[in-house]
């Protein structure tokens, strides 16, 4: 039985070690005021993207410039595990923090747990993407997704002179902020450009790169030869996409617009393998979000929706510095 | 006379309160085979791991060669050129001939393994055992146990072993092999090499070796050459007492007939076994290892396929699975007490009760206490020592689980009792109780088939005696028309005249 | 009989030292650990969350789900199995109760249809056992994908959601953290949950059917050679394992309110993590449904501890990750202590 104990003690030792990084990681501003410190749990969709990393950078640059806020930052365990997102929601409810941002996986599954944190007296702003029962929440922080798709669907339609077969490659089922992306595109494209026919606009392109690319390549041997322009909803969508396209020998030669930057997108951008990416501002999402939970934590009055602004890049403006801030936004580590 | 290649002086090993050696020495010469003689928990296995480098001993002396021999563990023992065979080979099935002899010892230049020179080393080593005709290049997986066995042997020859160990080495053989074997440590033993046999078969003991050790109890009983000594001073040595009051006479009659076979045959074997057992009868089944007598008894119990043939308990045919059989009176007790026999991490009380349990239960439910009472009067008519009725079986000695094994089959209510080498690896105290419990259920009117390869233990315990040889039973008689020499002459009958 | 002692005398203690030996261990280990994490957030400045009943009522609610699955996959890795498929069964179940909901049938019709499920798809994976003769990782590994598929073919590869009406309170009451009476102190689900393991409990302990699971776990041929059908004890088993399934799919269904196709990928290892942390043997014949618990509710009280103490996932990966090598570790050691 005391060898439990060494296993107990081993608990104790990893977690002291990460002490250490704790209070990097947790900006606390203003330790020595009297003043009671804000905890603010951030809970994004997922941990690993690069877009998150740059939610949560601009929620520590909001925290920092609040003063006495601190930011707790944790996901799901497992990315899209929607029962996951629940359990991180009511960990913090039992925790008491402050107040709680947070990018729902689902639209209606996540609406019990908010419901549950402002009983407990505790306010959620949403970010990124919406929740079904906007009454709960303080706010709503996000891009116009239908825009974005509107956007997306004006350059390609424009690039093509308003005739050509297009395919919409959709993101994963149940995302509301991509699907908002696809419909704003599909119906920009049949309003504003009768004469572009969609090849296929019904596939899911899973949430990986690599399903995404997989889905992709069938659609590219199923259409190859009379594509014309590519539209994908999200990143990892993108970047699957990418290499489909390169992997054909289509790049460049298809009208191909994506949604959000990556290192390797922007260069294929610099390249004009891709025509447009449709920019977010992840670190002004987290920068509102934040300041408008804290603002309405101190009583003031704060809008129910908050737009972060949506923006084509394409090879001819990228080098604005206004497009090159937000095609390699900040990150935290 | 030369002098002793390894000699082990006052050796004594201890498991916590168990004394396994005390004060064990005994000597080993090159040219000459020493038989190594005990009945199993004599500490013939302690010795074997103190002489591979296994386990360390406690305190004593070994010598090897004239230097002090004290290995650190088995790749340190074979270094020093002593070289064990066990009874489960140690070779890597799908590995070539020549890869399993050179494992370990590859030749290599530029950390290439240097095939060709391999190939001529493994070729002296099996030139020197007289078996050339062994492909080099065949997968080991595919070679008959006896040419494994030349396998180890050979790599014992590789290693330039000054000492070779036998562990039971004819346990899996069959008589043909048995006799290229001994051939082939008749070589060794002309070339110079010190080998120590262990084996409690005393007629192989007589063939092959020239002088003996006999153990007993962790210490030595006696030990000499062979030539001056009879069967009955070895037994005696032993088992330390006389062979008479091993088994232990009670009188029983046999009655009605109560199993009948009809011309039983089974996937290979058996073939075509017909025979009738009755009430108060037991009828011992010698043979061979692989003569077919494990199989004969898996068919009646319907373990086994049955191809053709009838088995008929008290007149009427049962079901074709063990549960029916089971129901219908029989019961089995398996010669593989760990693979089959018992489920070793369950309790005693499960393993008795698994076959039948029934009267313990109402709509499924489990009136536990009312087991535990039941299972410790079987517990305490058979004498099994155990801490309680919950012990896990793995705990137990070999004798104890046996007992087990046998209460199962007793407590099912069985009457007739297939018991396959019961006797099998248990000490000779529980052999004489199970030959006592054996008698006394007979008498009680129980029918008993007893399959043993050890003949002596058949002619004294058993009414009738059959023999089976290449799957067919060959002939049943009265137990006092054979003689062990008769049996085997009858068991190695068939496979000669083939 | 000079070490063997009446048997009415001894078992008390006998016992005792035996349940201290199995089920014990983990439980200890439970204690260390919401021990340790309950000191450390008292030490932190703001902290003081942890020890709290609002937080025993979620590290309940959150494990709920792995562990009634866990308590069927129990029965099977003490058979000697394993179960692959349960996570992909569990969304499959909840696939199928949301679709009956959503079409407007009756709760009591969507519950049973759910809890058939997944009484058929264990049904299914032990009959292929037991016929194909291919050992229960295998078959397992492909009915896994074949439910996920199947769920995604019920579901058309999209979220199935009822309406709020069409779902009744109770379902939402459920798992719900917040107890609707007090003196309740956990939801409706939690309590279910317990009920259920005690059931399995005794069941595994003291019915004929329970001895059976044992007995092929631990040595099937021994099992054949007692007469004990060995297919039928393992079809069963199989079957009953994929009710518990299917109740942790009505679990996850109740908390999500929707059928996810996916929400059961990768929800197999966390319930087979649970067995094992609580002493069940992958090679059959041990395990027991106290351990089971414990070992689901360790693996929670981690999450739980990470969160209170600010520590990000990655720390909490790596300690549940430890604590199942450990818990094994320390079960060969004892068994080799044990041996002879």
């Amino acid at each position: 039985m005391h060898r439990y104990a060494l296993s107990g003690l081993l608990i104790l030792l990893v977690a002291a070690c990460d002490r250490a990084g704790e209070s990097a990681s947790s900006l606390r501003t203003d330790a020595h005021s009297g003043n009671k410190t804000l905890r603010i749990a951030v809970i994004p969709k997922g941990t690993t993207h690069v877009f998150w990393k740059s939610v949560h950078a601009g929620a520590l640059k909001a925290a920092q410039e609040l003063g006495r806020v601190e930011i707790q930052w944790k996901g799901a365990l497992l990315e899209n595990d929607r029962e996951g997102q629940i359990n991180v929601v009511q960990d913090f409810v039992a925790q008491a923090v402050d107040g709680i941002v947070l990018a729902p996986l689902d639209s209606t599954a996540l609406v019990p747990a908010v419901v549950q944190a402002r009983e407990a007296g505790i306010p959620t702003v949403i970010f990124d993407s919406g929740l079904a029962d906007e009454s709960v929440t303080v706010s709503y922080v996000a891009t116009d997704n239908y825009n974005g798709g509107a956007i997306a669907a004006r350059e390609i339609g424009n690039r093509l002179d308003g005739k050509g077969n297009v395919i919409l490659l959709r993101y994963n089922v149940g995302s509301e902020s991509t699907e908002q992306r696809e419909r704003g595109f599909l119906e920009t494209m049949r309003k504003e450009f009768p004469g572009i026919k969609m090849l296929s606009d019904d596939q899911y392109s899973g949430t990986t790169p690599l399903e995404a690319q997989n889905k992709a390549l069938e659609l590219c041997n199923q259409f190859g030869d009379k594509l014309d322009g590519f539209f994908s909803v999200c990143e990892p969508n993108t970047m699957g996409v990418l290499g489909a396209l390169e992997q054909e020998g289509l790049a460049g030669k298809v009208k191909f617009v994506g949604f959000d930057p990556g290192p390797q997108l922007v260069q294929a951008l610099a390249d004009k393998k891709i025509h447009g990416l449709v920019l977010q501002d992840p670190v002004a999402m987290g920068y509102e979000s934040v300041k408008t939970l804290v603002a309405h934590l101190r009583g003031e009055k704060v809008q129910k929706r908050i737009p972060t602004g949506e923006i084509m890049a394409t090879p001819e403006n990228m080098n604005d510095p206004q497009i090159k801030k937000l095609l390699d936004p900040e990150q935290a580590n | 006379m030369e002098t002793a290649l390894l000699r082990m002086s006052d050796v004594s090993k201890s498991f916590g309160a168990t004394h396994a050696l005390s004060c064990v020495s005994l000597e080993a010469r090159g040219g000459e085979v020493l038989a190594l003689i005990g009945e199993n928990g004599a500490g013939k296995s302690t010795l074997m791991k103190i002489l591979s480098g296994a386990i360390a001993p406690d305190s004593g002396q070994m010598e090897l060669a004239g230097a002090r021999y004290a290995p650190k563990g088995p790749h340190d023992a074979r270094m020093a050129g002593v070289a064990m065979i066990y009874q489960e080979l140690n070779l890597a099935p799908d590995l070539s001939v020549a890869e399993n002899v050179m494992l370990g010892q590859e030749l290599r230049r530029f950390g290439l393994v240097r095939r060709s020179a391999g190939h001529t080393r493994v070729r002296q080593a099996l030139e020197l055992l007289g078996r050339t005709d062994l492909s080099l290049d065949l997968p080991v997986r595919q070679l008959s146990v006896a040419d494994q066995q030349v396998v180890e042997i050979a790599r014992a020859l590789v290693i330039e072993a000054k000492l070779i160990v036998f562990d039971e080495p004819t346990s899996s053989l069959t008589q043909h092999d048995v006799d290229n074997l001994f051939r082939v440590i008749g070589k060794l033993k002309a070339s110079g090499l010190a080998i120590i046999y262990i084996s409690h078969f005393l007629e192989e003991i007589r063939r092959i070796a020239d002088r003996y050790t006999v153990l007993r109890d962790g210490s030595v009983a006696g030990s000499g050459m062979l030539a001056g000594a009879s069967e009955g001073d070895i037994v005696a040595l032993m088992v330390g007492r006389k062979v008479d009051d091993l088994f232990p006479s009670v009188p029983h009659t046999p009655g009605k007939v109560v199993l009948s076979l009809q011309s039983l045959a089974g996937r290979t074997t058996p073939k075509d076994v017909s025979f009738e057992l009755r009430r108060g009868e037991i009828l011992g089944i010698a043979g061979l290892v692989g003569a077919g007598r494990t199989e004969l008894l898996r068919c009646v119990f319907a373990l086994d396929p049955v191809r053709n043939g009838t088995v008929r308990v008290m007149g009427i045919t049962p079901g074709g699975t063990p549960r029916a059989r089971i129901l219908a009176g029989l019961g089995l007790v398996s010669e593989d007490r760990k693979g089959e026999g018992l489920a070793q991490r369950e309790s005693i009380a499960d393993n008795i009760t698994y076959s039948r349990l029934a009267p313990y239960s109402t709509l499924g439910w489990l009136n536990l206490r009312q087991r535990r009472a039941v299972v410790g009067d079987w517990m305490r008519s058979l004498n099994v020592k155990a801490r309680s009725v919950e012990q896990n079986v793995e705990q137990l000695s070999g004798g104890n689980q046996q007992k087990v094994a046998l209460a199962r089959v007793l407590h099912q209510d069985a009457e007739v009792l297939l018991l396959d080498e019961p006797t099998r690896g248990i000490d000779v105290g529980t052999k004489s109780e199970i030959y006592r419990l054996m008698a006394v259920l007979a008498a009680e009117g129980k029918a008993i088939i007893f399959v043993s390869s050890y003949f002596t233990e058949l002619l004294s315990v058993c009414d009738r005696v059959g023999v089976m040889a290449r799957g067919r039973l060959r002939e049943i008689r009265p137990a006092g028309a054979w003689s062990s020499a008769s049996i085997l002459t009858s068991a190695l009958g068939v496979e000669t005249s083939t | 009989m000079t070490s063997f002692d009446t048997p009415a005398a001894l078992p008390l203690a006998q016992r005792g030292t035996q349940l201290l030996r199995t089920a014990l261990g983990p439980f200890v280990a439970l204690v260390l650990v919401v021990g340790v994490f309950a000191v450390a957030d008292n030490l932190q400045e703001d902290g003081g969350h942890f020890a709290t009943l609002k937080n025993a009522q979620n590290v309940f609610v959150h494990s709920a789900t792995v562990a009634v699955a866990a308590l069927g996959m129990t029965m099977i890795i003490i058979s000697g199995g394993i179960d692959l498929s349960a996570g992909t069964t569990m969304a499959l179940c909840a696939i199928v109760l949301a679709w009956f909901l959503r079409e407007g049938y009756p709760p009591s019709v969507a519950v049973t249809a759910g809890l058939g499920t997944g009484c058929l798809a264990g049904f299914v994976n032990g009959t292929l056992i037991s016929l194909l003769r291919v050992v229960p990782f295998i078959v397992t590994l492909g009915t896994m994908t074949i439910y996920l598929g199947l769920g995604k073919m019920i579901s058309h590869s999209t979220m199935v959601r009822p309406l709020p009406a069409q779902i009744p309170a109770w379902m939402h009451e459920l798992l719900s953290p917040r107890v609707q009476q007090e003196w309740m102190v956990f939801p409706p689900g939690v309590w279910l949950l317990l009920a259920l393991a005690v059931t399995v409990s005794a069941m595994l302990r003291y019915t004929v059917f329970g001895r059976h699971v044992f007995a092929i776990g631990s040595n099937e041929s021994t099992a054949r050679l007692c007469g004990i059908h060995v297919p039928f004890t393992r079809i069963a088993v199989y079957t009953i394992a994929g009710f518990f399934v299917g109740v942790a799919g009505l679990y996850q269904f109740a908390r999500l309110t929707i059928g996810d196709p996916t929400s059961g990928t990768g929800k197999e290892l966390p319930v087979i993590a649970a067995v094992v942390i609580g002493g069940g043997s992958l090679s059959g014949g041990r395990g027991s449904i106290v351990g089971t618990l414990t070992g689901a509710l360790i693996m929670q009280v981690i999450s739980s501890g990470c969160t209170s103490l600010k520590q990000p996932n990655h720390i909490q990966e790596i300690i549940v990750g430890v604590i199942i090598v450990a818990a094994v570790t320390i079960d060969q050691i004892r068994q080799r202590r044990l041996a002879p």
